[in-house]
């Protein structure tokens, strides 16, 4: 075994000069700008987010997106409404992050603020199949004794994988309050992206925290929406989404794990 | 008038004035093994006393009853008190022609003391005199059951259909204001309002009900733009301050202005209801309050699943007991007992048939005829669980209906 050679040090050292969070996610092209995003929850009140970006000098583009019900297999239409303000909560801090990106809204829960798993699932699929969507935020999480059935527990899972396979970037909330009870997804933690709250100064600021179902830490508050002032992992896991699109929108083909090792670095070298 | 058990056991009367005839006729039957209650009376002023404490369905009558009555005298005021009753004669000159007077009056068989009355013979005419009996006494206790039976169900049904517990989208038991009474003293709240959303088939909507368990009659924003709705899809208690405007993914309810903060606990009862306790007013909500909340919330979960566990079962079996009200007017119907015209098919047959058209042809009765039937006695239990007098006397004659019922097809008749 040989040391390194001066070269390759040389490469080590470039690689590290650019991986800064103001190289990173400080450059003005940084805006999620090409890059689509499921949100699947709640719906989106599209209007309310438009006109309050365009109150800041920030046109979005428009929302797409369907709503996906248990007794229907194909998805009705968006009609660019919320079913509670959740998912609106959700969009406004992945846009407030990277106000560029193409959302699109998966209504999975109506106004019963709960949905199967088959529906996750079908919407899953929808958005990395159909929406061709390189980041899927999941806000949400499946107590561990719902989930008891194998089968759907390996269905579940094998739908993240797909979407790791396919280059899809998964970010679920931790849903890690409870001290004993695990959370699905986020238990499936190295093919996505497990996300714990915390409490950050910055938006930008997030933190590597390596545990059982987490890997993230990201700011947990959000900005628009009754609760959005309660710490989350539900306002957390679109603050690291969000910063995940602004990268993708200088490097959109980076692949799960090299988001992950960029996450990383950047956060111990914050 | 319900119909006892009792009643299903024929009653025969005999009437002489020599005990030693009585006695005979007396042990013919009791060793006869015809199922029947034997009354036995020496002379018509006694006849009647049993006339009056008992119905008779058979009469054996002496034509001669001495000191100047007759037996047909005898049977014309028997037949004030049981215009159903039939008799049979005892005389000494059966051969002569029967008096249509006599017919009238239900006289259907004579024996003659004089020639060829023996065990036998008086036997098989009791025998015949039964048979014949039966099938109208059935029709008529069927008709006295479901004119009962519909009686019972029409007074009570509207009551309890009408019973607000079973308007509402969920029950709102004594436990669950108890319940939150006992989360806004122990929290230190100021006041409370539980919100219940409900969402199924027959659509989408949600009320609001006070501290007391009130309904709160104002216009409510749409649920998606709720605190309720909002509180549903975070899943855990969560605190809100109502000082900051709303921010137009929520509006406030009328209840809620004028508010300075909220608790929302919410409380997933099922895929279809779902609950949300608003605690109002503490400064501030602690760490320690979301838990105590959370836990409440959990035992609140449980105690709204089970009333509407009770509420289902409730309204199962009310179905059920409509379905059966409709099958007695078809019943009622067919028989036509007020024309005097009778169906075509034997009673029994047609009491099943027309039960089962009618609970088949009542789409909203989620069961089986038969299950139907079997279902009802479970209106007990409910009678039982509510303490009504009322109830338990309706679930009283559908227990007897199917008793009856039972009866009429052979299930529950050890006659021979």
């Amino acid at each position: 075994v040989s040391a390194p050679s001066p070269s390759h040090l040389d490469v080590f050292a470039k690689i590290q000069s650019l991986l800064t969070p103001e190289v990173l996610l400080g450059d003005p092209r940084a805006t999620g700008e090409g890059i689509a995003v499921a949100v699947l929850d709640s719906g989106i009140e599209e209007s309310l987010l438009q006109s309050k970006f365009r109150g800041r000098g920030q046109d979005i583009l428009p929302i797409r997106g369907a709503i996906f019900e248990p007794d229907r297999t194909e998805p009705g239409p968006y009609d660019g409404r919320q079913s509670s303000p959740h998912g609106t909560t959700v969009a406004d801090i992945i846009l407030s992050l990277a106000p560029r990106v193409q959302l699109y809204s998966a209504d999975i829960f109506g106004s019963a603020g709960s949905c199967e798993v088959d529906v996750l699932l079908r919407a899953m699929h929808h958005a990395v199949d159909v929406w061709k969507c390189k980041i899927v935020n999941l806000s949400l999480g499946i107590a561990e004794q719902r989930l008891q059935q194998v089968p759907r527990r390996y269905q579940f899972l094998r739908a993240v994988e797909e979407a790791y396979y396919k280059d899809v970037l998964v970010f679920a909330a931790a849903d890690n309050d409870h001290p004993l009870t695990r959370s699905y997804p986020a238990v499936f933690a190295p093919p996505l992206f497990s996300v714990d709250k915390g409490e950050f100064g910055d938006a930008l600021r997030f933190a590597y925290r390596l545990r059982e179902q987490v890997e993230f830490q990201a700011q947990g508050r959000g900005y628009l929406g009754p609760f959005a002032n309660e710490p989350a992992t539900s306002w957390a896991a679109p603050h690291l989404a969000g910063i995940a699109a602004r990268i993708l929108s200088l490097h959109p083909d980076l692949k799960p794990f090299e988001m992950k090792t960029i996450l990383y670095w950047l956060s111990k070298h914050a | 008038m319900p119909v006892s058990s009792e009643e299903t056991i024929e009653t025969i009367l005999i009437v002489d004035d020599e005990e030693s005839v009585r006695r005979t006729f007396r042990e013919w039957l009791e060793s006869s093994g015809i199922r029947c209650r034997i009354v036995t009376a020496e002379d018509a002023e006694h006849a009647l006393r049993e006339a009056n404490r008992q119905p008779i369905d058979l009469a054996i009558l002496d034509w001669n009853l001495g000191a100047g009555n007759d037996g047909l005298r005898l049977l014309e005021d028997l037949y004030v008190f049981h215009p159903d009753i039939v008799a049979i004669l005892v005389t000494g000159f059966a051969h002569q022609a029967t008096p249509l007077h006599a017919m009238r009056m239900g006289v259907r068989d004579y024996l003659d003391k004089n020639q060829d009355l023996d065990r036998e013979s008086f036997l098989a005419a009791v025998r015949r005199q039964l048979e014949r009996i039966l099938p109208a006494k059935r029709e008529r206790r069927l008709h006295a059951t479901l004119a009962a039976f519909r009686e019972a169900v029409e007074k009570i049904l509207p009551l309890v259909q009408s019973a607000a517990t079973l308007n509402e989208p969920v029950p709102l038991s004594e436990a669950i204001r108890g319940l939150l009474r006992f989360l806004v003293t122990a929290i230190g709240a100021q006041d409370a309002v539980l919100v219940v959303h409900r969402r199924d088939s027959k659509g989408d909507g949600y009320r609001a009900y006070d501290a007391s368990g009130q309904r709160i009659e104002t216009d409510l924003v749409s649920f998606a733009h709720s605190v309720a709705g909002a509180a549903i899809s975070l899943g855990k208690p969560s605190v809100l301050d109502f000082r900051q405007p709303a921010d137009g993914t929520v509006q406030w309810q009328s209840f809620e202005k004028g508010r300075q903060t909220v608790l929302a606990v919410p409380m997933a009862v099922s895929p279809e209801i779902q609950v949300v306790l608003e605690v109002f007013d503490k400064m501030p909500f602690t760490p320690d309050d979301q838990r105590l909340a959370g836990a409440g919330a959990a035992l609140g979960i449980d105690l709204l699943r089970h009333a509407l566990a009770e509420r289902q079962t409730h309204q199962l079996l009310f179905t059920a007991v409509e379905g059966a009200l409709q099958a007695s007017d078809s019943i009622t119907q067919a028989l036509d007992p007020a024309s005097g015209r009778r169906a075509a098919e034997p009673p029994a047959d047609l009491v099943l048939k027309k039960l089962r058209e009618g609970l088949a042809a009542d789409k909203a009765a989620p069961l089986e005829a038969d299950d139907t039937v079997r279902l009802a006695e479970a209106v007990r239990v409910l009678a039982l669980g509510h303490g009504s007098m009322a109830v338990q006397h309706c679930i009283r004659f559908v227990e007897q209906l199917r008793e009856l019922l039972d009866s009429v097809t052979g299930a529950g008749d050890s006659r021979t």
